[in-house]
């Protein structure tokens, strides 16, 4: 028989893939757990999420809880900083503390045989932290280079740039996780000690576990090692007000640049609203895969980058939509318009063809998301987050496929703006002033590295 | 361990092309992953970065597969798919369900046997673009983004395969035509120049149906350029100071070390991890967290076919003068040299590393990867446990010999510090 190879191969049976069950339970001091029990491999993913970012942050204290998560580890218990750090490496164990927005994350992975020691070395991080002067110092001092380092990354200074201006000064969502120099140097010990006994605690936080344990043999352990962390009474609530966006152009002017750093977008609706599922599908077609339209046209079609993707960011009490993407200086214009396009041009709607492709793609890539340890438990960090619906994953695939053409234009009508977008270029502003000036009815404004106006 | 002692099946087809086949069914996902023995030490000066720019030509389709198509097919089936060039090798992977293997089977075996005829000038022109766009993203517009050319370039005598970047430099990135393109896919991109590894979820005798169905007739009519083994020196010591577009002054330090597999490969990775693993590690904790007089500090073993590189890289705190890390460095070294390491430190480095071959075994896509890497360098998939046993031999002995074999040698230093003056230079000019 004679190999056709101009047909394209059909896949075999359809696969079957069960989804592993997820195991809720709530410790005696009220911390909740989320199990998953997963013994291919002997090693046990654990993830504390604390209700406890940046968003808490005072105005004149911003990067507290950054600063937090990098000193509370410095020793705790019976051990030093650097005995705990040798004490979790003699067990081969990944411990990790870090920080967002909206959470204080402490990560551990480890292997079966040694998850209980490991166990019990995070709860005296989290029950008995030193929260020395001299590591608070050296921490605080760390940060403050890092934030010097910061101005040399065209990357993060768009990021910073965007999230201050797309959410407005009166939003806690507007600042950086890491902070200011001044607001850093204006941290002290007595506030990270307060900001522990504010924030750490059981019933403001909850525990992800997927691996190699039974759910007696955890809940125990959990039991045993967490007795003496007692619950309180709730952090307070904050409010998050959001300005609409108007579109304009902010120019940070960072010399000897030969790119520029693009990112473009506009606030967006929460992931708890409705809609979340027809704007997945909008934004697969649109700048979420390699084969999205936008960088089948900025890449493959027009040169100008090595890749450009669009993203909603979804914050626990707020949301963002936006495109990144970095040129060669002289195509900044260039770039700019063509991603306007796109906006204008996939709000006239999506064709069948392409409905049909990020519905295949996102039903028949669901299995792959649950490979590893770290994917596992990261899946159920977003459910916990987000206050999903505890059927969310068995009802994923029906979710997807039920979603009709009409709602995916409907969504590209109501959630891509591009007059409410806001154009953030980091690069030579020696070169960009002219190419900037050819983009019509919108407005430059220059600014500094942190996105305010230079007088 | 049992748990990293995998079974596995390796043949030939008739054209020489080299297959293995390992099964794992936990999850319904399948992986392909194929390397073919060509990377940027392929090349010659004057002509860097084909290697790498042929990687991307290979996405933009083949005979039966139209320009975005092959990315599309895939991403439709709900898979993933990349494909990175080093020195030594060019890569191509995907993990897709694992009733789509047969897609993914037609797909790498159509560009191994059919890519010529879709070949276009527009398709060169554009990926040329992009890749000139990968390098200034990557490489010119990152801070301290050039100092690896410039090491490298220094380290490796003028002519060495590994002298010059993977990614090529922008003249001769800008300067291919189709017939280089057709000349580097007729000299490397053979069938008996590549391994195909499978993992996952499949039936074995149907799967390898349908590899000789799809990759069976794929001619072998030709032949490789081998590469010549040059032994590289450095007589004296380097010193390189440029600057560049930062804050932060850094020193980099880079020895020629040994070479993937070879005797002190794998005392030299666990010296890396004493020097600046964890917050105790030597250098670590010397420089960032007692004296602070670094923001950071790193040191590895890079090993490559033909050889190997150790290299120390450490950021200074501002006001901090370079000449004082690299003073401080060297003394780490030299008490390496004459103490050796403490049990602890290396019972502490040894655990990690055997943790670390557990954890690598999650992903089926990273574990086919693996046993290509192991077949390549070692000519046996199933070395997971040869290659842990590296490490568990090193005794204190060894480490102490090892710094005396190599860091007694001559040294490549490249100073980068900030730029001076109001008039910023372009970071080309570094």
């Amino acid at each position: 028989m004679m190999l056709d190879r101009e047909t394209k191969p059909l896949p075999s049976d359809e696969i079957k893939f069960s989804l592993p069950e997820i195991e809720k339970f709530k410790l005696e001091n009220e911390l909740e757990v989320f199990f998953i029990n997963k013994s291919k491999l002997p090693i046990i993913q654990l993830n504390l999420i604390v209700n406890a970012g940046s968003v808490f942050d005072a105005n004149d204290k911003k990067g507290l809880s950054n600063l937090y998560s990098m000193t509370v580890d410095e020793g705790a218990g019976n051990y030093s900083s650097l005995e705990l750090s040798d004490e979790f490496e003699t067990l081969g164990t990944h411990f990790n503390v870090s920080s967002s927005e909206d959470h204080i994350y402490f990560s551990l992975q480890s292997l079966k045989e040694n998850f209980e020691r490991s166990l019990e070395l995070l709860s005296m991080v989290i029950i008995s932290p030193h929260l020395e002067e001299k590591d608070f110092l050296r921490e605080q001092r760390k940060i403050i280079t890092r934030l010097l380092q910061q101005q040399d990354e065209p990357d993060e200074i768009a990021d910073l740039v965007f999230e201050y201006n797309v959410f407005g000064k009166s939003n806690p969502y507007a600042f950086p996780v890491i902070g200011y120099e001044d607001s850093v140097e204006n941290i002290s010990l007595e506030d990270i000690k307060k900001f522990h006994s504010s924030f750490i605690f059981p019933n403001n936080s909850a525990l992800i576990v997927v691996g190699d344990i039974t759910k007696d043999e955890l809940q125990k352990s959990l039991n045993n090692y967490f007795k003496g962390w007692k619950s309180k009474t709730a952090v307070t609530e904050i409010s998050f007000p959001q300005i609409p966006n108007k579109k304009n152009i902010f120019l940070v002017d960072k010399k000897g640049s030969v790119q520029s750093e693009i990112r473009i977008g506009h606030i967006s609706t929460k992931r708890k609203d409705n809609d979340y599922f027809p704007k997945l599908i909008l934004n697969t077609i649109l700048g979420g895969q390699f084969t999205s339209r936008i960088n089948l046209n900025l890449r493959e079609k027009k040169g100008y980058t090595y890749g450009a993707h669009s993203r909603f960011n979804y914050l626990k009490d707020c949301a963002n939509f936006y495109i990144t993407t970095s040129v060669a200086s002289e195509n900044t214009a260039n770039a700019v318009k063509e991603i306007f396009n796109e906006l204008n041009e996939i709000r006239n709607g999506v064709t069948p063809d392409e409905l049909e492709f990020a519905k295949s793609s996102l039903i028949r890539k669901f299995p792959s998301n649950f490979e590893t340890y770290k994917q596992i438990a990261s899946n159920l960090i977003g459910t916990v987050i987000h206050s999903l619906p505890e059927d969310y994953f068995n009802t994923y695939i029906e979710n997807v496929s039920k979603i009709t053409i009409e709602e995916v234009n409907s969504a590209a009508e109501k959630y891509i703006l591009p007059n409410e977008s806001i154009i953030v270029i980091v690069g030579s502003k020696e070169i960009l002033n002219e190419q900037l000036s050819e983009i019509e009815n919108v407005a430059v404004t220059e600014v500094d590295f942190r996105g305010d106006k230079v007088s | 361990m049992d748990l990293l002692n995998i079974e596995y099946e390796k043949y030939n087809l008739k054209n020489g092309l080299e297959v293995v086949l390992f099964r794992d069914s936990s999850l319904p996902l399948v992986a392909s992953n194929i390397w073919y023995k060509v990377g940027s030490a392929n090349e010659r000066k004057g002509k860097t970065g084909i290697a790498h720019l042929f990687e991307h030509m290979m996405f933009q389709g083949s005979k039966n597969v139209p320009k975005e198509m092959h990315f599309k097919y895939i991403q439709e089936a709900g898979g993933s798919l990349n494909g990175s060039t080093s020195f030594d090798r060019t890569n191509y992977y995907e993990k897709v369900p694992s009733n789509f293997l047969e897609l993914i089977l037609w797909l790498e075996s159509d560009r191994m046997g059919y890519f010529i005829p879709a070949l276009t000038q527009e398709k060169l022109d554009n990926q040329i673009s992009v890749v000139r766009n990968e390098r200034l993203e990557r490489y010119d517009n990152q801070p301290y983004g050039l100092a690896w050319e410039l090491i490298i370039s220094n380290l490796y005598q003028n002519g060495h395969p590994y002298s010059w970047p993977t990614i090529g430099f922008l003249q001769d990135i800008t300067s291919y035509t189709i017939e280089d393109v057709t000349e580097f896919f007729k000299t490397y991109y053979s069938p008996s120049n590549a391994c195909l590894v499978i993992a996952g979820d499949f039936d074995n005798s149907k799967t390898k149906e349908l590899i000789e169905k799809y990759f069976g007739n794929i001619s072998t009519d030709k032949k490789v350029n081998h590469l010549k083994n040059y032994r590289p020196y450095l007589n004296e010591n380097v010193f390189l100071s440029r600057e560049d577009n930062v804050q932060l002054e850094r020193i980099y330090l880079t020895w020629h070390s040994e070479k993937a597999y070879g005797e002190y490969d794998a005392a030299l990775d666990i010296l890396s991890d004493i020097l600046s693993g964890s917050k105790s590690s030597r250098l670590y904790k010397n420089l960032v967290f007692e004296k602070e007089v670094a923001q950071d500090v790193t040191a590895y073993q890079f090993s490559g076919k033909l050889s190997g590189f150790f290299t120390i890289i450490a950021t200074a705190k501002p006001g901090v003068k370079l000449d004082l890390l690299k003073e401080e460095i060297l003394k780490e070294l030299n008490k390496l040299k004459s103490d050796g390491v403490t049990e602890k430190e290396l019972i502490k480095s040894k655990n990690g590393i055997k943790s670390s071959f557990i954890y690598s075994m999650q992903n089926i896509d990273s574990l086919a990867d693996q046993i290509n890497s192991y077949n390549f360098f070692l000519n046996e998939p199933n070395s997971f446990n040869f290659d842990l046993k590296r490490f568990e031999e090193v005794e204190n002995d060894k480490l102490k010999s090892t710094v005396e074999k190599y860091f007694s040698k001559p040294f490549v230093e490249l100073q980068i510090i900030p730029q001076s003056g109001d008039e910023i230079k372009k970071a080309n000019n570094l």
